[in-house]
């Protein structure tokens, strides 16, 4: 019946696929803001608009997130961010 | 004050003996904290800094999570969950911190020729972004010993000359300053 196609074609394909990750920043009191929006355009390629857009969320909400992709990306991404000194945190995104 | 200089495309630093000692004292502190001991180092241990500096434990075999508040911070976990964030540690961790001495390591022998010959001078040629990452690497590591604050600028001000804490406070203060200033160079690309 036509009714029983649409039931079937409607799965959540989400539940197949990997939910995408993401890379958390954390504020803390001891980065110099110049330093976060510098590091956020070398290892990123942001802008210096969006590097320092970045870094004030970071600053005045305590965190953002700074990537987004797949598991193996983030942790990449994260394993970078640490070796530049900042505070980075990968997880699902939840936002999906 | 010593300062980043930088001419044609070559950075370079300007240090007084002392402030070179400093350096290189710290430097030689985190490298052995982070476990890398193959030198002679130049602080005595009654250097305030080596006593501040000192690893609260021995570093353990396998790769855990640090118990020095120090090493967690420059080598802090991936993931909330304790599972997961032990298990990226024992596959990263040996990376990271072999990073972070290589970078250290670099320093201590642009600031040994200068120490060595008991002179100030002009540490030339240097590799701006090495310098940048191992300042943040000791302003982080000071930081967590001094228990910096946002506040903690209002402190060092309040303290008295006779404070035995001033003069670190002076050094991680003095520390931000030389990295805006190299940070002012890079960023003119």
């Amino acid at each position: 019946m036509a009714t029983d196609t649409l039931i079937e074609s409607d799965l959540d394909i989400s539940q197949l696929v990997d939910k995408p990750w993401v890379t958390i920043v954390w504020d803390d009191p001891v980065n110099l803001m110049s330093y976060v929006t510098f590091v956020f355009i070398k290892l990123f390629g942001f802008s210096q608009e969006r590097a320092h857009e970045l870094m004030m969320q970071v600053h005045t909400e305590g965190r953002a997130a700074v990537s987004t992709g797949s598991r193996e990306e983030m942790e990449r991404d994260v394993q970078r961010l640490h070796e530049h000194g900042l505070w980075a945190t990968l997880q699902r995104d939840d936002k999906i | 004050m010593s300062a980043f200089s930088r001419d044609e495309g070559i950075y370079s630093l300007d240090l007084t003996i002392d402030e070179a000692h400093i350096l290189i004292n710290l430097v030689e502190q985190l490298l052995e904290l982070l476990g890398e001991g193959d030198f002679n180092h130049h602080y005595n241990e009654s250097d305030p800094f080596a006593q501040l500096m000192a690893q609260l434990k021995a570093a353990p075999d396998e790769v855990v999570v640090p118990e020095d508040p120090v090493l967690l911070r420059l080598l802090p976990s991936a993931y909330a969950d304790p599972e997961a964030a032990a298990d990226f540690r024992r596959y990263t961790e040996p990376t990271l911190r072999g990073k972070k001495k290589r970078t250290l390591e670099q320093v201590r022998k642009a600031l040994e020729i200068i120490v060595d010959e008991d002179r100030a001078g002009v540490v030339d040629d240097l590799d701006g972004e090495v310098w940048l990452m191992a300042i943040n690497d000791l302003r982080l590591a000071l930081s967590v010993r001094l228990e910096i604050n946002p506040e903690s600028f209002d402190h060092f001000e309040s303290l008295s000359d006779e404070d035995p804490q001033k003069p670190i406070y002076a050094v991680y203060f003095w520390l931000g300053w030389l990295q805006e200033s190299l940070l002012n160079l890079l960023a003119q690309g």
